[in-house]
């Protein structure tokens, strides 16, 4: 077993988690998703945050990737506020008004919030056109609302359960640690002849629960297997930030943010 | 070649497993399709494995520990060796064997909280209602969202917890929140879209036939539907139960009977309409909602063969109706300490006590607020002719307050403690209504777990010190347990896969499977090779 691929399994339960409590707490400040806020936070963010967080809050020498962070330690918006007035641990205390101060955690929900709940740049209908088209062929492999493929994650409440950054590195670094799934590609011979191909969506030295190409469920005993092909990084394509133009990239983001089972918007 | 082409048969085989009426119609048996396992609401199964002579070799198979769960109530859905378990917003397929996690879907935004009793399956699609009455559909293999839609309004006052019921395409979800003001009904949706196809509201509007039994809050009434119903495909017939009247414990303020809580209504399947009503608790003040099963029996009464529905009561009381025609036929005492009536007259209608009234220093009733059984599954054996009821000889204070009724502000216009108690698992003959046999139990008298039993002569159930059990059908000798270290607040199941017969249930956070012991085979390794990409 190489590095990447424990860290993949360790990392496994994070979406899960990030999925957790910190909707049910937010707060109802104006601030939050309004892009005069958010505008003004990425500003104030840039004066005294970034030196320690990095420009996008990815993170530097002396402060954490925030997006990153958010995945296993998800905050309210009330805790972040707090963060910010009080400091935490390394992190010195701020002087900032309640204005300025909900205008930082205006943008740090936007870093890291659920992408559904605040503005995103680009043309969403285009971008619906790229989803489902054969350039980009993202619906071969996920579904939206019943429709496409299933060898990826069902995509009906990515913008209702990812932050935009998260969305993007999913199709931009697909391999990248953290937003490795654990869906595994692989590849069934049965002792009794049979081979069966997709993706697992869980296995042990015991058991294996695999979804075939048809969309189909396994449950497969390992005792009866002859032989098992796993690939070793993601099954989702490396090459999507070579093969989409900014542009497109933009708005199929547009697109994907919208997708929240949530929003009757997100019908499609 | 030859490879590929077993491949593509096997293919299409599963791809055409879809569940259809006739699946579920047929009752359980290796699947579990139905919340009650039958339509009928038997919690029965024909599976004979595990019997009376080798239930003391029933061990844990695996444990599968939900993620922050807290007291789960859900009944787990089986089919093809997979089972479907819910928490609140949540629904889990684990693979039946081993207990591993195959899919999690979650819906964490929902603008309620409450718990959550099952999910229901058809064609290939599993549903579940969310906590603020979305009725959501995934796709069984992959738990990708189909649909979800909204039916009812958490601003009403109305929230969900009950597991959908499925009849021939039509999603039954009931409503809850009646202890605060709503006004109940029950809702089939199309299975294919989740579109509303009717509604019957379990309380009249002003003005409609009923309504002369209430007062001005008639609006608010209540009667909820909180646990799923029974249905008899002969007769195309729904059976639900109704819930309180609302403010619970002030009827001052709702003079009458209050139509139709605490009942139990006949609706047509196709369009919702009441083909009959049965009030069990007219003007009830002691919040006896009338969850618990309708259970629905062939049996000769006087001699006479008879399509029954039996319903053992939260008021204290053990009906048998006609359920074709509604007509009363019996009630016997389900508990033996009953002091708010002293019997029910020929007509169904309780011979009501004096001073029985919830006042403003407590008055003590029996049975307590929960009742002398809830809505914990229930079992009826055709093999013994028994149905096993969870009970609870328990009393209670009940206290009325004075303020105004406000509704959806939490107010049930009075309160209830209960104090002690004794669950006793009973059997009852539906014949008759008498007891056949009784198994006590110890614990803090709180009765949250119900019953499965099967063609092996074992009833499998749970008491409050966290055993789940297992109890001699004929007799109600003890047969086994185990301790699963903590609350039991669900029904258990049974499935089977591969030829061998599992008991699963949920604990207060966890699912546990159990089967006969099985000596260990050690596994090889198959050769495992990981492709660079
Ligand atoms: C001197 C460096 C530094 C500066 C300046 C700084 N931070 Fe931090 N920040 C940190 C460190 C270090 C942590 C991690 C603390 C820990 O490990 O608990 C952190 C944590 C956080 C967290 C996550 C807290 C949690 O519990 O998950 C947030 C949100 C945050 N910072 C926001 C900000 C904002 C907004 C600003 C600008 C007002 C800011 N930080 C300025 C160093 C800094
Ligand atoms: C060959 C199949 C395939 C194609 C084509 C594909 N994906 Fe994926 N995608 C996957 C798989 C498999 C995963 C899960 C990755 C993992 O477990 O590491 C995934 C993961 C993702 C995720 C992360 C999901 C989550 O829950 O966080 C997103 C977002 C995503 N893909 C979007 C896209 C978009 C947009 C496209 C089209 C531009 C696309 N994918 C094309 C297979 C595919």
């Amino acid at each position: 077993m190489d590095t990447m691929r424990v860290l993949a399994l360790v990392l496994f339960a994070i979406p899960l988690l990030a999925q957790h409590g910190r909707y049910l707490s937010d707060s109802k400040n104006a601030a939050i998703g309004d892009p005069q806020a958010i505008a003004a936070g990425t500003k104030l963010f840039m004066g005294s945050c970034a030196g320690c967080h990095g420009p996008d809050g990815g993170g530097g020498a002396r402060g954490p990737n925030l997006v990153r962070r958010s995945l296993w330690h998800p905050l309210s918006d009330d805790a972040i506020f707090s963060v910010i007035r009080n400091g935490v641990a390394d992190m010195p205390p701020t002087k900032l008004s309640d204005e300025q101060t909900w205008s930082l955690v205006a943008f740090i929900h936007a870093l890291t919030g659920p992408a559904s709940t605040n503005p995103v740049p680009g043309d969403p209908t285009a971008g619906k056109a790229i989803y489902w088209g054969a350039k980009a062929g993202c619906s071969n492999c996920h579904a939206v609302r019943g429709q496409g493929g299933s060898m990826g994650p069902d995509l009906s409440n990515i913008g209702g359960s990812r932050p935009l950054a998260v969305i993007r590195e999913a199709i931009v670094e697909p391999a990248k640690d953290l937003y490795y799934l654990g869906n595994e590609a692989a590849t069934v011979e049965l002792k009794n002849g049979q081979t069966l191909q997709g993706v697992a969506k869980n296995r042990s030295n015991y058991s294996l629960q695999l979804i075939d190409t048809k969309g189909t469920l396994h449950l497969i005993e390992m005792r009866n297997v002859k032989k098992l092909t796993v690939s070793d990084t993601t099954p989702m394509p490396t090459d999507f930030a070579k093969r989409l133009s900014r542009a497109e990239l933009r708005d199929l983001l547009a697109y994907l943010a919208q997708q929240d089972v949530r929003s009757k918007e997100s019908a499609q | 070649m030859i490879r590929i082409a077993t491949l593509s048969l096997l293919l299409i085989g599963s791809a055409l497993a879809q569940v259809r009426h006739e699946d579920i119609a047929q009752g359980a048996g290796q699947n579990w399709l139905t919340y009650a396992g039958t339509y009928s609401g038997w919690r029965y199964s024909p599976l004979n494995q595990i019997n009376a002579e080798n239930t003391r070799n029933v061990v844990p198979k695996w444990v599968y520990h939900v993620p922050g769960a807290r007291g789960l109530q859900s009944s787990p859905i089986v089919y093809q060796g997979v089972l479907y378990v819910t928490a609140p917003n949540s629904v889990y397929a684990l693979d039946g064997r081993s207990g591993r996690l195959i899919w999690r879907y979650a819906d964490p935004r929902a603008k309620s909280q409450g718990p959550n009793r099952g999910a229901a399956i058809w064609g290939d699609k599993i549903y579940f209602t969310t906590t603020d009455n979305y009725l959501v559909a995934l796709n069984r293999h992959t738990g990708a969202l189909i649909f979800n839609k909204q039916y009812a309004d958490v601003a009403k006052g109305t929230t969900s917890t009950s597991a959908p019921v499925i009849a021939k395409g039509k999603v039954i979800v009931g409503s809850s929140g009646g202890d605060s003001g709503m006004r109940g009904f029950l809702m089939a949706l199309s299975a294919d879209t989740g579109e509303e196809l009717w509604k019957t509201y379990t309380i009249p509007a002003k003005g409609e036939k009923g309504s002369e039994t209430w007062g001005d809050l008639i609006d608010w009434g209540g009667g909820a539907t909180w646990l799923s119903g029974t249905y008899d495909p002969a007769l195309n017939t729904l059976y639900w139960t109704t819930g309180n009247p609302w403010p619970d414990y002030n009827g001052s303020v709702r003079p009458g009977d209050n139509l139709y809580s605490c009942s139990l209504l006949a609706l047509d399947l196709d369009t919702g309409k009441m083909k009959w009503y049965f009030q069990f608790t007219p003007h009830d003040t002691h919040d006896w909602d009338a969850q618990s099963w309708p259970v629905l029996v062939d049996t000769e009464i006087a001699g006479k063969p008879r399509k029954i529905v039996l319903h053992a009561n939260r008021n204290g009381f053990f009906y048998a109706l006609d359920r074709v025609t509604g007509e009363f036929l019996r009630a016997t005492q389900l508990i033996d300490k009953v002091t708010w009536a002293k019997g029910i007259d020929a007509k169904g209608r309780p011979m009501e006590l004096p001073n029985i009234e919830p006042n403003a220093e407590g008055n003590w009733i029996c049975p307590s607020v929960k009742g002398a059984t809830n809505w914990m599954g229930q079992s009826y054996n055709p093999g013994t002719g028994l149905l096993y009821v969870l009970t609870l000889e328990q009393c209670g204070m009940f206290y009325r307050s004075a303020q105004q009724p406000q509704p959806m502000k939490n107010f049930s216009g009075g309160g209830a403690t209960e104090e002690g108690g004794q669950v006793i698992l009973r059997a009852l003959d539906p014949k008759t209504g008498k007891r056949a046999w009784e198994y006590p139990m110890t614990g803090l008298g709180r009765m949250w777990t119900g019953t499965v039993s099967t063609a092996g002569g074992v009833i499998f159930s749970g008491d409050d010190d966290g055993n789940l059990l297992a109890l001699n059908a004929k007799n109600g000798k003890h047969l086994w347990h185990f301790n699963v270290g903590e609350m039991l607040t669900a029904s258990p199941i049974t499935y089977s896969i591969d030829g061998k017969q599992y008991v699963a249930i949920a604990s207060a956070s966890a699912v546990f499977a159990f089967g006969l012991f099985e000596p260990a085979v050690p596994i090889e390794q198959p050769v495992i090779e990981i492709k660079k990409k």
